[in-house]
């Protein structure tokens, strides 16, 4: 299984077919993860609290960005934070662990689905407040622009951040002080429930949430989410400018969410599980949503690879089969793993 | 919109000799204001922080004396400028800074924290931008009683770079409520010069990512901000959504009464002394015919005595009395 | 060896001095170094000094970050009701993430912050606010009241890995006090007995211990020895030393410039009423600022806050003697 740290190998070029091979691997590990969570809620109910967000739908997005990545480099997320890591290669058993809750979980059960971190290899965290991250990015920024070793930061959010003030203070001074940070906003076309053209302007006049980026003099570009290629030269392009001091670029990455905002909030005693997209448990728009797994990135990107000869159709089921152990393996672990010792918390109230 | 002010309010922003004049009158009135307070607060007279608006008076006069009393204004730390043109009575006004019972808000509130509801004067606030979203709040309830009244809001460049400014913008823009965010932007927020905040050189440039119609003015030519709000006023008036006008002013004293204003550079100083706002408009008063020097030296002299009438109101006027934080903290 | 320097240099000291130790120490905000011929910019070089635009979310949120990666910034925020336009950032991010993280993640900065201007800047400028603070978990609150704590605190504010709020009390800015020379840092989470007496416990805080000495100087002339205790931190907070004195004498007051639900006064008071009820000859005496905003009159100003003379009162009160004049 190909999980090792990406490598920065001609990062501004074409992927070679064997990196096409991982990316298309890591895309259908994490949406194996994300089913898997997801399933959860029915084949275990109670095992998962709390509310959890599922990245389905992104994978595209997600690896061509973490593609784009070189060693030393660092990203930081909104709570909607599983698929990062499993394609920066933190161990699967761990986060299924972390997510159910158990001691032996990437935080020792401490975080949660919404939380999770693995500084070891450049994720520096979800964090659970809308918006409130994308500063955080801004000073691991100005962290890597004083060591000045070439590193980068990727920060990755949603739609509905943007809308945030945290959005507008954190762009402005990432641009005025032109720090190595690439701005990765994942519009799924939802804020939690409501429609992004109920709450944006921009979105309300029907433009790209890109056009944003003028109001810090930053460069702003859409790409489609759903095609991983196409988001790997966007987000390297904008890591190569970052690095060469350049500044910072906001990168409007379309993406549509396949599931849910998040599993049902309910008070204690109802079970919990994923309800209908908000497309059609809200809105009623049944179309849009069909249209939206016709699209579907994870498939698609397999019929690509497959189409264009760079991925064996038996190979192809080969790693999916692998990828299914792997995530077999991960909910086996992560149930059969003790829950963390009451006490086990206050420990880590303090460094 | 009849009032003391709306009067003299005329469509598109339209200027004849009365209304020049008025514009002089209200100019001179809150540069003697402000003058005077300057050995106010070095006697402690006035204490606390008192922030002067000397050189920026253009904006508020342009701005302020084009609306009733039912038009609602919402002003920041620097407020006497903008109570002064919105109505607000001097002396009660001079009173409130001097911490006096016949204050505005009885001397509980102070230099940034005028309030005067029935002028429409819905205050100031001390926090950096924390006015803006009051304005949108302002402004929809406008909208839901139908009577689309104007609300305006006045802030500095440095509230631009505020989180605050884009969550009001955003929205005032998605709901297309009547409000007018005024910048006064003198090119320091606070004591830091703005290339140290934005690489955006225009406040203006900040609003066409909101969709919002933004224009900037000469902020010392009173001629040009009140022709630029009074068609600005009559679009929001109109139900046209949100608008921003920026007026590139120079605030001739420091941050705050006292400031060493170390962080200025003095060739400024003197090209903007140039610009002065009441020296503009008294030339262009004796080109134009609306006023002679004679009448503009008139307009100052009686400004002077109506400051020292206020200084003796005030003055006058007892502390407020000690059973007002139990009476007032909260409503009843 | 010492010398003598005003409260507010203290704590520039104190940072300066850390700057020079670590390098990993960074100093932004609002409205500083913004001219060349900024003391800290020409030291330590503009990468590591800088103006902010106002913007306390991104202030407090890029430390947050920058730790995280390894730095230990220091913000200067000035007002500390600023900290409440980032109240997100300032008691819901960096202060949870070691925890969550399980320790992977340390989040070492200072957000300092001027408190307590009771001078006229009325309604919003004023507050004592790091009760609110005090009890959010992984976060520590320090509040000086001497320009040599100012120092030493400041030094093991930015030495501490976690996240601390460092509160200076904007009336004492200009108090002058001997300082020690070089490297200066006092323990958190150890109380400072700053009058030594046996008759009652005055626990005080910021700029209520400079009332509380004179109150017991004033009390002392009528024969009641006072024993004035600063706990330096509010979080963490020195218990025993309070205990240990009020065992001792038998009686408590507690000075808070914050108003009383909202004071650390009333955690102080708390934790002596459990712990050392049986000590305690008198019931427990808070004396804090009335539930009002700040107003800014002067005499309503003054009328709503502790003073030497509530002080006395509340010590005469506690120890059941004849009302004391003035």
């Amino acid at each position: 299984m190909a999980t090792g740290y990406p490598t920065d190998d001609g990062a501004l070029e074409a992927p070679a077919p064997e990196r096409l091979v991982w990316m298309y691997t890591q895309m259908y590990r994490i949406r194996e993860f994300e089913e898997r969570v997801k399933s959860t809620f029915t084949a275990h109910p109670g095992v998962i609290r709390g509310h959890t967000h599922l990245a389905d739908g992104a994978e595209g997005s997600i690896v061509g960005s973490i593609a784009a990545l070189a060693p030393g480099d660092q990203i930081l997320t909104s709570y909607r934070c599983h698929g990062y890591p499993i394609a920066l290669g933190t161990d699967t058993k761990a986060m299924m662990a972390e997510i159910y809750g158990r001691s032996t979980g990437l935080c020792g059960g401490l975080g949660g689905s919404m939380h999770l971190f693995d500084p070891a290899r450049g994720f520096l965290g979800g964090s659970g407040i809308v918006a409130q991250h994308l500063p955080h990015a801004a000073g691991a920024a100005w962290a890597a622009q004083i060591r000045g070793a070439g590193q980068a930061v990727v920060c990755f959010f949603g739609d509905g951040a943007s809308k945030q003030g945290a959005f507008h203070e954190s762009l402005n001074i990432a641009s005025l002080w032109k720090l190595p940070v690439v701005y990765v906003m994942e519009n799924n076309h939802y804020q939690a429930s409501t429609r992004s053209d109920q709450e944006d302007a921009n979105a309300a006049a029907g433009e790209p949430l890109a056009v944003k980026a003028t109001a810090y003099s930053m460069v702003g570009i859409t790409v489609d989410g759903t095609d991983p290629v196409a988001v790997h030269a966007t987000v390297a392009a904008a890591l190569a400018r970052a690095r060469a001091g350049e500044g910072p670029t906001l990168v409007e990455s379309l993406v549509y969410r396949l599931s849910a905002h998040g599993n049902l909030i309910a008070p204690p005693g109802v079970p919990l599980h994923y309800p209908e997209h908000e497309a059609v448990a809200i809105f009623g728009n049944q179309a849009e949503y069909e249209a939206a797994l016709r699209g579907d990135p994870v498939p698609r990107f397999r019929h690509r690879l497959v189409t264009d000869g760079v991925l064996d159709a038996l190979d192809a089921d080969a790693l999916e089969a692998t990828v299914r152990e792997e995530i077999d393996e991960a909910e086996r672990f992560a149930l059969e793993s003790p829950l963390p010792a009451p006490d086990s918390g206050l420990a880590y109230v303090y460094a | 919109m009849a009032g003391e002010n709306g009067a003299l309010r005329q469509g598109g922003g339209t200027l004849d000799a009365n209304v020049a004049r008025h514009l002089l009158v209200t100019m001179w009135r809150i540069r003697a204001f402000e003058e005077r307070l300057e050995p106010l607060k070095r006697s402690s007279t006035v204490h606390g922080l008192t922030h002067l608006s000397i050189g920026q008076e253009a904006v508020a006069a342009g701005v302020c004396t084009q609306l009733g009393n039912d038009e609602i204004v919402y002003s920041n730390h620097r407020a006497h400028g903008h109570a002064l043109a919105k109505g607000v009575d001097m002396g009660r006004l001079l009173a409130e800074l001097m911490g006096r019972a016949d204050g505005c808000c009885r001397g509980l509130g102070g230099s940034m924290h005028v309030v005067d509801v029935a002028h429409g004067f819905f205050g100031a606030t001390g926090v950096v931008g924390g006015n803006l979203p009051f304005a949108v709040g302002a402004a929809f309830a406008s909208r839901l009683r139908g009577d689309s009244a104007v609300v305006v809001v006045f802030f500095g460049d440095g509230a631009a770079q505020a989180g605050i400014f884009a969550e009001s913008v955003n929205l005032a823009s998605l709901w297309q409520v009547p409000v007018v965010f005024v910048c006064e932007n003198n090119g320091f927020a606070e004591f830091t010069p703005r290339s140290a905040h934005t690489r955006v050189e225009r406040v203006s440039d900040l609003a066409a990512p909101f969709h919002v119609t933004a224009a900037t003015v000469d902020g010392n030519d009173v001629v040009e901000v009140h022709r630029a709000f009074g068609e600005v006023l009559a679009s929001a008036s109109a139900g046209k959504g949100p608008f921003l006008l920026e007026c590139l002013t120079h605030r001739r004293s420091g941050h705050y009464v006292g400031d060493p204003g170390g962080y200025r550079v003095a060739s400024d100083d003197e090209s903007w002394r140039d610009k002065d706002p009441i020296g503009r408009l008294v030339r262009r008063g004796a080109t134009e015919g609306w006023f002679g020097e004679d009448a503009a030296r008139a307009i100052e002299a009686a400004a002077r005595d109506e400051v020292e009438a206020a200084v003796a109101f005030a003055s006058a006027s007892p502390f407020p009395d000690l059973t007002l934080p139990a009476d007032l903290t909260y409503a009843r | 060896m010492a010398h003598v320097i005003p409260y507010i240099a203290a704590i520039q000291e104190a940072i300066r001095e850390e700057m020079e130790r670590d390098e990993r120490v960074l100093y932004f905000g609002q409205n500083m170094a913004t001219s060349p011929d900024d003391p800290f910019l020409k030291q330590f070089g503009p990468a590591r000094v800088r103006v902010t635009p106002i913007s306390e979310t991104a202030e407090i949120g890029m430390a947050t970050g920058a730790a995280m990666a390894g730095f230990r910034p220091v913000v200067e925020l000035y007002m500390a009701e600023f900290l409440l336009v980032a109240a997100d950032q300032v008691v819901n991010e960096g202060s949870r993430f070691h925890f969550m993280s399980k320790g992977a993640v340390t989040v070492p900065m200072v957000l300092v912050a001027g408190y307590g201007f009771t001078y006229g800047w009325a309604g919003q400028h004023t507050g004592s606010i790091y009760g609110m603070f005090m009890g959010v978990p992984g976060l520590r609150v320090a509040m000086p009241s001497t320009p040599a704590d100012a120092k030493g605190l400041m030094t093991t504010a930015i030495r501490d890995d976690n996240p601390v709020l460092f509160f200076h009390h904007y009336l004492l800015a200009l108090t002058e006090g001997e300082v020690p020379d070089g490297e200066y840092a006092v323990p958190f989470g150890v109380a400072d007995v700053k009058r030594s007496g046996s008759d009652v416990t005055v626990v005080a805080t910021g700029n209520t211990v400079h009332s509380a000495l004179a109150a017991a100087e004033t009390l002392a002339e009528r024969g009641v020895s006072a024993e004035v205790i600063d706990p330096r931190t509010i979080a963490p907070l020195d218990v025993d030393t309070i205990l240990g004195s009020v065992a001792r004498t038998g009686h408590l007051v507690v000075v808070d410039q914050a108003t009383r639900h909202a004071s650390a006064a009333a955690v102080i008071a708390a934790e002596v009423a459990q712990k050392g009820f049986s000590s305690l000859q008198a019931p427990i005496s808070l004396v804090t600022a009335l539930d009002s905003s700040i107003a800014y009159a002067e005499p309503v100003e003054s009328f709503v806050l502790p003073d030497e003379h509530k002080i006395v009162a509340a010590v005469g009160e506690t120890l059941g003697l004849a009302p004391l004049p003035g």
